[in-house]
């Protein structure tokens, strides 16, 4: 039997690995987390909590975007993944493959309308990428309307595509024919359009951009010009995917069907990458003349698709999307309370089912209740396009005392907040 | 309580050892800013102007429109510019505002870990 290390062991232990990261991976951002009180270094990791190396608890409401709506090792998803290396590995990317057509299937029977056809990635830039190349290749158009604040990855079109410049400035020229428009703005999109655009992109939900929702009328007045004129509809749903919003997929509120949507990151059930294109039958002409025209080492691996599968099975066994809109019901009435208690700091929630945002009065409060959340028992970040807001995306498999939990740490935390000053609106 | 003149020598100095940093000037050479600090409680207020990385000019009062604004008292302010306390720390306890973008948070953030790894 081996013998369980000492607390003090685990503190050396955690001090290593953050020398090592600082001086093997990134020093600036050890140090960043460091100050903000988020200088966790991940050890057990079981549903919506993860514990510390050194054995401190916390409810993870980063769950790294919206990555582990089954929740951390989740032990349904674990076993597919333990009985599928008893006989699969990747696979061979170029050849067809069983666990490949499998999850295909499955994604088009789950997905909204006609969506029928996957191309698969490992990421989700990379399924925003080929989303992208997908619009461009079938239109024979190039221009492509996305909006301020989006955010689809740091990859090639991706990037073009993200609606800040911060991300993009150092690696000018971009790919051309990138068009950013306000969110939620109709008119804007009918003057942006030309009869040269192939596509526009969205989130249906914002999330780094700082969790704006599009509206009901944006996303049909969306569909309309896309008909109307020719041009492809692209819905990322990376992050609102797969329950979070209170439906399986975001695209359900509005009834709405994209021509492209893409998924990543839940679909790899937080133990393995994968990501997906899926797209309506008469883009697959494209695909039909350009049959290799995506190649992905990774993407789609035979493990990565069975780890989706089984995703996929404990959503629909588990009704879980139906629990992530309980759930959210039970978040907004904390954050009723907490909005009359702090009206001086806290200023509106923006909320689909389990994708929150919490709109602080400056962009100081952000980084500062990260800190004091991981302080009470949390772990919670800003969005990255707007460090006013604290995104809450909690594992939709989080249980009512949970929920409970990180409202009374929010609680706390305004209250420190409050104490210290420095919550004037900007 | 920092008088002003306490904070322009801080200021001196932290020009000297940013503008002296090879590594730093290096880092920050695509950064071109202006900073006005506010001591909060003695009601002074100084400019930094920074082209290219080089911290072109100190002075006293607000002068041209800033990129980023930086609000502290007094004490704070002198402590910061000789290094003598984390103010990314102080920043996160409310006790330094920063207005400005992320990108230049971040820039900021960058020189004090540069020229005061041990801070």
């Amino acid at each position: 039997m081996t013998r369980k290390s000492t607390k003090k062991e685990r503190e050396e232990l955690k001090k290593q690995a953050l020398r090592d990261f600082a001086r093997h991976v990134n020093p600036q951002k050890a140090r960043i987390l460091t100050n903000a009180g988020l200088d966790i270094i991940e050890g057990k990791r079981e549903g919506t909590v993860v514990w510390d190396i050194t054995g401190t608890r916390y409810i993870d409401c980063i769950t790294s975007a919206g990555s582990f709506n089954v929740g951390r090792r989740n032990p349904e998803i674990l076993e597919a993944l333990k009985k599928a290396l008893d006989e699969y590995d990747l696979g061979v990317f170029l050849l067809c493959s069983k666990p490949k057509a499998d999850l295909a299937k499955r994604l088009a029977e789950i997905t909204p309308g006609d969506l029928q056809y996957v191309m698969y990635g490992s990421g989700g830039g990379e399924a925003n990428d080929f989303a992208i190349k997908l619009a461009r290749g079938f239109t024979l158009k190039t221009e492509v309307i996305s909006t301020i604040r989006a955010y689809h990855g740091h990859t090639g079109f991706s990037l073009a595509a993200i609606g800040r410049d911060e991300y993009k400035k150092p690696f000018f020229p971009m790919v051309p024919g990138f068009k950013h428009v306000p969110f939620n703005d109709l008119k804007a999109v009918e003057e942006a359009v030309t009869e040269e655009v192939a596509a526009i992109i969205l989130e249906p939900v914002q999330g780094e951009g700082g969790i704006h929702i599009a509206s009901d009328e944006y996303l049909r007045g969306l569909r309309k010009i896309c008909d109307e004129q020719e041009i492809l509809l692209i819905f990322d749903e990376i992050q609102t995917g797969f329950g979070r919003t209170g439906k399986m997929f975001c695209a359900e509120h509005s009834g709405v069907v994209p021509d492209i949507m893409t998924v990543a990151k839940s679909l790899g059930g937080s133990l393995y990458p994968i990501s997906s294109t899926i797209y309506r039958e008469e883009l697959n002409d494209f695909v039909m003349t350009h049959p290799f025209t995506h190649l992905s080492t990774f993407g789609g691996s035979d493990l990565g698709c069975i780890v989706g599968m089984a995703v996929i099975d404990f959503l629909i066994a588990n009704d879980i999307p139906q629990h992530a809109a309980e759930m959210g019901e039970r978040f907004q009435m904390g954050f009723d309370e907490l909005l009359k208690r702090y009206p001086d700091l806290f200023m509106e929630v923006r909320r689909k089912g389990l994708m929150m945002g919490l709109q602080y009065t400056n962009d100081s409060i952000g980084p500062r209740m990260s800190y004091q959340l991981a302080q009470n028992g949390v772990m919670a970040i800003y969005t990255g396009n707007d460090p006013s807001v604290m995104r809450l995306m909690p594992a939709l498999v989080i249980q009512p005392d949970e929920v409970d939990f990180v409202i009374e740490a929010l609680d706390r935390s305004m209250a420190e907040i409050m104490k210290q000053g420095g919550i004037e609106r900007d | 309580m920092a008088t002003a003149d306490e904070i322009m020598e801080a200021l001196a100095d932290f020009q000297v050892q940013c503008n002296d940093n090879k590594r730093l000037r290096r880092m920050q050479r695509d950064w071109s800013k202006v900073l006005h600090f506010n001591a909060l409680d003695t009601g002074d207020a100084f400019t930094m102007t920074v082209v290219n990385g080089e911290i072109t000019r100190n002075e006293k009062g607000t002068h041209g429109t800033p990129d980023v604004v930086i609000d502290a008292d007094s004490e704070t302010m002198c402590d910061m510019f000789w290094g003598d306390i984390n103010p990314t720390q102080k920043y996160l306890r409310g006790e330094i505002k920063v207005k400005g973008s992320q990108e230049d948070v971040m820039r900021i953030d960058a020189i004090t870990a540069v020229i005061w790894p041990e801070v």
